[in-house]
């Protein structure tokens, strides 16, 4: 059908070419130029039809002819790297990775210098259909993972993804919770200096996640919305002997779904607002029990006192990227409650459970130079944080004084050889020096890479 | 597990009901209608491409349009697609007759993250520019914190566009 009109087509056109010349020269040569330009667009599209009736394109044949743009020279070339909005995505799977290499130099115990394959990571994504996809993260930290070495091995994330919407949808699963800027999006080109900074490990326990079932979604005002209802710490991991508590008291206890206890479940919300580009301002907050009826567990502890325990966290941030600029600031706190009993149990151990633990850090980082693919960043980033600011009331002589508040500034650079692999170099000033939990003034080297 | 629970979750809920309706993915046809709504013709245009010259891959084949009104061209009109973080965006783009920008549309998204490229905020960002403009992240656009990788590539696709309709469609009588 469509060959025989195009054959006729052709046909007309040659008929016109035929018939005498009645106009002068130029006119006729015009009409030339516009019958030429005619059956060259008609050729294109016998190809056009061509590829269409010989590949296997279903979605392709479905758009009117009519509309079937001309794609170029050779349109029975396979295409890849892109499809059309129609085109189906059922069983499609792609991965990605990112790895994290690091040098630390503590300038005054140069003999606790320190070369570590950070982070490996493969992940995967795969697409059952359009609207239902499965999303997982695969990571091995510290290099070696094995009953001799101290490297892990984890899954980080894996949940599926139900798109209700475009716009919005549900997950469940394993999922990263959705709190702060770092901790769902913690590839090392995301983040200034060679380490993630202190507050968002310290009190905000990156890479932190939580199994259960959740809501996303964003408004066309420029709203992104997550809430989700997961699996909660534990409270009962906490080791008053062990400094983990002190380093991070929510990165001692959560469990990250391994055989985690399920009693207590906790809350997540999270509220962003993306309208201004560049811009977003947000807040965050992760509350539940934390207890875990751990007193009446089969194998649970019959004396602890601390069922009931409550966490509560708060976050609140604000971002604003514009031309070669990029701020941030960033605040977090959290309380525990219910350690009264728990702690005094603890007595005499150097690691008692914290009431209120906070962090905070103001970045401010500057693209000084970009060329090509490349571009040299320079930042500075001021933290203070404290993982044991109050202890819950103890009798006279037997409470815990609070710590002190950790401040550090970091200065220093990441070269970004192209958008995706970045060395970066910093220099970290502590206010204290702690050896057991490494802070002291130190300089990093660092390589990373996400694809 | 606590009753107390029930009422944000139920709050989330309503939330969810509220905003069932604010966006929808757009077909081709739907966006050539929303960027031209007086067009009278669509004209499938076959553009030959010197990947070389424009610094794309030689695979690059986007879908083009002359958009008529009457005997006047009234634009240019494209569909394209460019990867996110791992999966297609499909994406279109439609320039006025003297090749400025005037609506970029997402027609399609299917990763887990990076979705907020629909906000109609940050494509905004690219109504009026030409290849002129250097259309470049963190230069002339700016960037949606959690949404890096969608926004870079984006941008690089409708840099890629205008740059084509200078190179190729501009000189087109």
């Amino acid at each position: 059908m469509q060959h025989r009109m195009l054959a006729l087509a052709i046909a007309t056109c040659c008929a016109a070419l035929a018939l005498p010349a009645r106009a002068d020269e130029a006119a006729l040569k015009a009409e030339v130029d516009a019958l030429r330009a005619e059956v060259a667009a008609l050729k294109a599209e016998v190809q056009q039809i061509h590829a269409a009736q010989s590949a296997p394109a279903p979605v392709a044949q479905a758009k009117p002819v009519s509309q079937q743009p001309i794609a170029v020279t050779d349109a029975a070339a396979p295409n890849p790297g892109r499809s059309m909005s129609d085109a189906a995505t059922a069983n499609t799977t792609s991965l990605w990775g990112y790895g994290q290499i690091d040098y630390n130099h503590p300038t005054a115990r140069a003999a606790d210098a320190r070369a570590d394959l950070t982070r490996a990571v493969i992940g995967f994504d795969h697409g059952f259909n359009d609207t239902t996809r499965v999303y997982g993260e695969l990571e091995w930290e510290h290099a070696i993972a094995s009953a001799s070495d101290a490297g892990e091995s984890e899954v980080e994330q894996l949940f599926i993804e139900h798109a209700l919407a475009p716009n919005y949808g549900v997950r469940a699963g394993l999922m990263l919770v959705p709190i702060g800027l770092l901790n769902e999006h913690h590839e090392p080109t995301q983040f200034y200096g060679v380490e993630r900074n202190f507050v968002e490990q310290a009190i905000i326990p990156s890479t932190w996640r939580e199994g259960g079932v959740a809501g996303y979604g964003n408004t066309d005002s420029g709203f992104q919305w997550d809430i989700g209802l997961v699996t909660s710490p534990n409270l009962g991991k906490w080791d008053p002997t062990s400094p983990d508590g002190r380093e991070s008291p929510l990165g001692a206890i959560h469990q990250e779904m391994q055989l985690a206890k399920a009693h207590d479940l906790s809350l997540w919300a999270r509220l962003n607002w993306l309208g201004v580009p560049g811009l977003n301002v947000g807040g965050a907050m992760f509350a539940g029990k934390i207890g875990q009826d751990t007193s009446k567990q089969f194998e649970g502890d019959a004396n602890f006192p601390a069922d009931n325990s409550r966490l509560l966290l708060g976050e609140a941030h604000v971002r604003w990227q514009s031309g070669p600029w990029d701020f941030t600031a960033l605040y977090t706190r959290g309380t525990i409650s219910d350690t009264q009993d728990l702690n005094l149990g603890f007595l005499g151990q150097p690691t008692p459970v914290p009431k209120a633990f906070w962090g905070g850090y103001a970045q401010a980082a500057w693209k000084a130079l970009a060329w090509n693919q490349s571009s040299v960043v320079l930042f500075l980033r001021y933290e203070a944080f404290n993982t044991g600011a109050a202890y819950a009331t103890q009798p006279q002589g037997l409470g815990t004084p609070p710590l002190p508040t950790q401040r550090v500034l970091t200065a220093g650079i990441n070269y970004y050889l192209n958008p995706n692999v970045v060395f970066k170099f910093d220099y970290q000033d502590f206010r204290y020096d702690d050896p057991v939990l490494d802070y002291g003034n130190r300089f990093d080297l660092g390589i990373g890479f996400q694809f | 597990m606590q009753a107390r629970w029930l009422l944000p979750v139920g709050i989330g809920a309503t939330v969810v009901v509220q905003v069932a309706h604010a966006a929808q993915y757009m077909s081709v046809e739907q966006a050539q209608r929303a960027a031209f709504a007086s067009a009278t013709r669509f004209e499938p245009i076959a553009a030959t491409i010197d990947a070389a010259a424009l610094g794309v891959a030689d695979s690059w084949k986007p879908l083009i349009w002359r958009v008529w009104n009457g005997n006047a061209t009234a634009g240019w009109f494209f569909e394209d697609a460019v990867i996110g973080k791992s999966e297609l965006i499909t994406y279109s783009l439609a320039l006025d007759a003297s090749g400025k920008v005037t609506k970029l549309e997402i027609l399609d998204y299917r990763e887990s993250h990076g979705g907020e490229v629909r906000l109609a905020a940050w494509r905004n960002q690219f109504r009026d520019k030409t290849s002129a403009d250097p259309v470049a992240l963190d230069r002339d656009i700016r960037n949606i914190s959690g949404a890096t990788l969608s926004c870079r590539h984006l941008t690089q696709g409708v840099h890629r566009l205008l740059q084509l309709y200078s190179h190729v469609l501009a000189a087109k009588p």
